[in-house]
């Protein structure tokens, strides 16, 4: 019985080719969209669970209120994980790490700058899992300047000889020992680290801090820290005793800075698109997830509609067969078991090419998603059972309708040749299919346009200070900071750069947050804000403007010491608009006032985004800083890019003695920040031609079934007099009237769901303009009527003889 | 306008008659890939204003080919075709369709009535190409429904109506914008006796008041309610008079 199934759909598919031909690059379009959104949110959804107590592993996270500020870091403070040890039995181990920022390492006298590099306790190996490809987890890291490298830098540095053993000159004090070799770390792996050196090589010299319970030490983050739970214990009952924990340890000091924290720990499987936590690496973004997946759906649920519609337009061409196999005696159900086997068949064929596409495409997409999928992952056992279940699926949805609809045919009726068109109902049917499918296309293509929109204004803001024809220099090396003076004014003699300044931080790349007390009618205000350690170059390097007081001046000698530029936003959130200048502030202090660094505001800067838009702009303060920072920017003149980059280059080499000259553009630093939406906007606008592309493959086969159907109407109307305007305006009136519809349909809800994400990721954003819905609508409607054209055309210019030849 | 320099051109080869149709040694052969059909092979034929004449023969003797040259649905492979004196065997699709609106109605045996339209509709869309206004296409379309007694089915569709009802739907389309000439291609060919006789009535009457009617029909009975019999075998005229054939022959030549 099912090979006699087999064998007339199999003769079927064959017998109308041309639908064929279009289910099957529809369906299998919409498969491999599927499969390759799969893949990728697996690969999401598998952050970190490469490692075998993932379940047990949590980070902890701090939550500080201080002042006005509630702030979420993922880091925490040195002491957190051992007194959470000794503390908590349910904490088996915990382990710290800190980034190493960009370490310079000098292995067989070739200078690299390590960006990947982070400090470790030894306990790292026991939570976290790897792979050792040489030595031994047990006591890697239990020695001062040990260093345990991934597989990629251990070739990077020593090629294929066995690096264990082997000492690197870095930028830290001694030479650091290689003691182990582990596998790179897998792609998705929130943090990725490419080496790791044991804690104890910075511990070592300062115990005393490192290992401080004083209630200070608890209030200074700076460690990302993750503990190792028991199988059995409460998460809950663990985050109880919190409180406890913090009155204990902390609440001395919160108290006195009218400060209180709580830790809560993340679990570290979340934490890639959990995470919306400062100071994390995380990338991930559940919305992206949720939306992909829609989007996946959809192109499913496209493909399938398009078997739906196409099977029901070609009935009356079927009803026949299904009238003689009835009288042949066939059930009801037999049919219906019949239509099924052709859509698995179709099915299972299209996943057949699937997979092929999906195997040639998948470098491609895995350079644009930034992935690094294997195309074994398909065969894993949980994304096999949902191949297997969305293939299930598809077949059973673009099964269900023709079955169920064709098998419904009485044979006298069909037989008998009355059955004039396959009824109003389906028709009806396949107008709505229409109408869903150009909603959802029309859907995704404004919301590519708008996130394209959104990432130009992203490029082209105003931030308020100069982002173009910045170079930035990285000063890893310390001894290189002392020659710093000298080095500026050798550039500077160069007349196409005009400013150079030295400090922690750039704007759009955040910096640190302080403690401090501000001054106030009521006594000393506690507040954490964000500041820059700069000199006195800072504004004239970033066009930063001045809008009070006075820039930092080298004829005044106090300013190195107690001057502070703080920005509007400063003022108007501590009520300071009236009289900013000569107001007091102290930085470290308690909240009597007692201890820490006194400043005095000498200016006021306009606002200007010192972070990414996604965040709004806050209270900051600039300061000067006592030493020289690892960061010095140079601004130069618009054209001479290429010349200055060379001569900061010669000048350097003049320097730094043989270290490598590391530089970005400020521009670019800027733009890394957006990476992840560039990512996301380039994966939306593929998945938009792919949807838009099914779509037009269903629309092509119905308007191949409409000419078909409308050969003899047209025929008469011609016979009578109607000229080719006539005609094309009457065929295209439908289709126009729905893809008005979907129109209508897609703009509510496209404009809903754009605008909750525009405000939800960004501070700042574009506002809604009709050109994006204006566009994705006309496009829809071009598309629509090229498409329907292919084949109306042929129709409406043949002989209208042939149309109406007798029956 | 393209349309008015051909006009032009083409009266230069227009001869005055009397005849509403002309033609002179019409032939159309069709080709495929391999075979080579001659369908008509040299026709001459002149239909006088205010005649009716059945085009009469058996399957496949080139009538209805015949019929959609004289309705200039299509074009003659040689000779040439005077309709009402212009020579309209080269007209382009374009000139035909414009020619076709205004002086010719189609009566097709299986009605090629449009089962999306209402009756009134399907009987207002030659009108609507014609670029007539709507009050007065509404006038014309009232009209011709109460003369074929219709009218009272205006708002039907099609498909609710029986097969004579339908045809007479079809002869009212055919008449609404008054042509010279109408064109029946077996018009009672789907309908029963009776229905088929008050057709044929219709068109005997139209044809009383002086339309000029050209039918194609298989039904001797129907050829009878024509004043002449053009009979055709394999694409040639073998007979025009209906009084000359005896009926033995006739239903030799009718299996």
């Amino acid at each position: 019985m099912i090979k006699n199934y087999l064998i007339s759909a199999w003769r079927n598919i064959r017998k109308q080719r041309f639908y064929a031909l279009l289910n099957l690059l529809g369906l299998s379009l919409g498969l491999s969209a599927a499969l390759f959104i799969m893949l990728y949110l697996h690969d999401e959804l598998q952050y970190d669970r490469h490692h075998a107590k993932h379940e047990q592993i949590y980070r902890v996270n701090s939550h500080f209120k201080i002042g006005d500020m509630d702030d979420r870091f993922a880091i925490a403070a040195l002491p957190i994980g051992p007194s959470f040890k000794l503390e908590f039995p349910e904490v088996i181990e915990m382990t710290r790490l800190t980034p190493a920022e960009d370490l310079l390492l000098r292995p067989a006298n070739r200078d690299y700058y390590e960006r990947h590099i982070f400090f470790a306790d030894s306990t790292v190996f026991d939570i976290f899992t790897h792979d050792f490809i040489n030595g031994n987890p047990k006591n890697a890291l239990n020695e001062p300047n040990s260093i345990v490298l991934s597989a990629s830098l251990a070739n990077k540095f020593f090629g294929n000889q066995n690096p264990v053993g082997q000492l690197i000159e870095s930028g830290l004090n001694k030479p650091l020992k290689v003691t182990a070799v582990i596998s790179d770390l897998p792609l998705n792996s929130h943090m990725r680290y490419e080496g790791l050196v044991s804690m104890l090589t910075i511990s070592e010299g300062n115990a005393a801090e490192f290992n401080s319970f004083e209630p200070n030490a608890f209030w200074n983050i700076g460690v990302y820290t993750f503990v190792l739970l028991n199988e059995n214990s409460s998460l809950k009952a663990l985050e109880q005793k919190f409180p406890a924990f913090y009155d204990k340890y902390m609440k001395s000091l919160g108290d006195q800075i009218n400060a209180s924290f709580l830790p809560d720990l993340m679990p570290l499987t979340d934490i890639h698109l959990h995470s919306d936590y400062e100071s994390d690496f995380a990338t991930g973004n559940m919305a992206y997830i949720y939306i992909f997946g829609a989007v996946g759906l959809f192109m499913l649920l496209l493909a399938a509609i398009n078997y739906m519609n196409m099977a029901t337009a070609r009935s009356v061409k079927r009803a026949r067969e299904v009238g003689i196999r009835k009288v042949a005696g066939a059930q009801r159900e037999q049919l219906i078991a019949q239509f099924f086997t052709e859509s698995f068949l179709m099915v299972f064929l299209s996943a057949l090419l699937a997979t092929a596409l999906v195997n040639a495409l998948l470098p491609d997409f895995n350079e644009l998603a930034n992935k690094s999928i294997p195309y074994s992952a398909i065969f894993e056992p949980k994304l096999i059972i949902g191949i297997v279940i969305i293939l299930a699926f598809t077949a059973l949805l673009s099964g269900s309708y023709p079955a169920m609809f064709l098998s419904s045919f009485k044979p006298v009726t069909v037989l008998r040749g009355s059955l004039t068109s396959s009824g109003k109902s389906s028709h009806l049917l396949r107008r709505l299919l229409v109408v869903f499918q150009f909603a959802i296309a029309t859907m995704l293509m404004i919301g590519t346009f708008v996130v394209h929109e959104q990432l130009q204004f992203l490029k082209a803001k105003d931030l308020g200070f100069e982002r173009e024809n910045r170079l930035v220099l990285q000063l890893q090396d310390t001894t290189f900071r002392n020659k710093l003076e000298p080095f500026r004014n050798a550039i500077l003699q160069n007349p196409a750069i005009s400013h150079v300044s030295n400090a922690n931080g750039i704007p759009g790349q955040t910096t640190m947050k302080l403690v401090m007390q501000l001054e106030s009618e009521e006594g000393w205000n506690t507040q954490a804000v964000m500041l820059a350690l700069t000199d006195y170059d800072y504004l004239n390097t970033f066009g930063i403007k001045l809008i009070q007081g006075r820039d930092f001046d080298r004829n005044m000698g106090t300013d190195k010491q107690e001057a502070a530029i703080v920005n509007e936003a400063f003022i108007k959130q501590f009520g300071w608009e009236n009289d900013p200048l000569g107001k007091k502030i102290l930085i470290g202090a308690d909240s009597k006032g007692e201890g820490g660094r006194p400043l005095k505001v000498i200016g006021v800067v306009a606002d200007y985004h010192f972070q990414s838009l996604h965040n709004p702009i806050e209270p900051y303060l600039i300061t000067m800083s006592e030493n020289p920072r690892h960061l010095l920017t140079i601004s130069f003149q618009a054209d001479k890019s290429n010349e200055v980059i060379d001569f900061v280059n010669q000048q350097w080499d003049l320097f730094a003695s043989g270290k490598p000259f590391d530089y970005k553009i400020l521009d670019q630093i800027l733009a890394e920040n957006y990476e992840a939406e560039s990512r996301i906007n380039v994966i939306f606008r593929i998945s938009t031609l792919f949807t838009i592309f099914i779509a037009l493959i269903g629309l092509l086969g119905l308007s191949s079934y409409v000419a078909e159907q409308k050969t003899k109407e047209i025929g008469i109307r011609k016979i009578l007099g109607a000229s080719i305007f006539n005609l094309l305006r009457m065929l295209f009136a439908e289709l126009g009237l729905l893809i008005g519809i979907a129109f209508l349909i897609a703009v509510p809800l496209a404009w809903w769901r754009i605008q909750i994400w525009l405000e939800s990721s960004f501070e700042y954003h574009i506002d809604l303009q009709p050109d994006s819905f204006i566009l994705a609508g006309l496009i829809a409607f071009g598309a629509g009527l090229l498409t329907m054209s292919f084949h109306l055309i042929r129709v409406i210019n043949s002989n209208p003889v042939e149309a109406i030849k007798y029956e | 306008m393209l349309f008015n320099i051909l006009w032009h051109e083409n009266r230069e080869n227009d001869v005055k008659s009397n005849d509403m149709i002309r033609t002179e040694e019409l032939t159309k052969v069709f080709r495929t890939d391999e075979v080579e059909t001659t369908a008509l092979h040299q026709i001459n034929l002149e239909i006088k204003p205010g005649e009716f004449a059945a085009i009469m023969g058996p399957s496949g003797c080139g009538k209805s080919t015949l019929l959609n040259i004289l309705g200039l649905l299509d074009n003659p492979s040689t000779g040439k075709y005077y309709f009402l004196n212009h020579e309209v065997s080269r007209y382009s699709e374009r000139q035909r369709s414009r020619f076709r609106k205004e002086n010719i109605g189609f009566v097709f045996q299986n009605f090629n009535l449009i089962d999306e339209l209402s009756v009134f509709a399907n009987v207002e869309l030659p009108l609507v190409y014609q670029g007539i206004n709507p009050a007065e296409r509404r006038k014309k379309v009232i009209h011709v429904l109460e003369q074929m007694a219709i009218d009272h089915r205006s708002k039907h569709f099609p498909l609710q109506l029986s097969g004579g009802q339908q045809q007479r739907v079809a002869v009212a389309r055919a008449l609404v914008t008054n042509p010279a000439l109408i064109l029946a291609d077996e018009p009672t060919g789907n309908l029963d006796s009776v229905h088929g006789t008050e057709v044929m009535e219709l068109l005997k009457d139209l044809n009383n008041k002086g339309t000029t009617i050209i039918m194609v029909t298989h039904s001797q009975r129907d050829a009878e309610y024509a004043g002449r019999v053009i009979r055709l075998l394999d694409g040639q005229v073998v007979t025009e008079n209906l009084k000359q054939i005896k009926k033995p022959e006739l239903a030799e030549v009718l299996v």
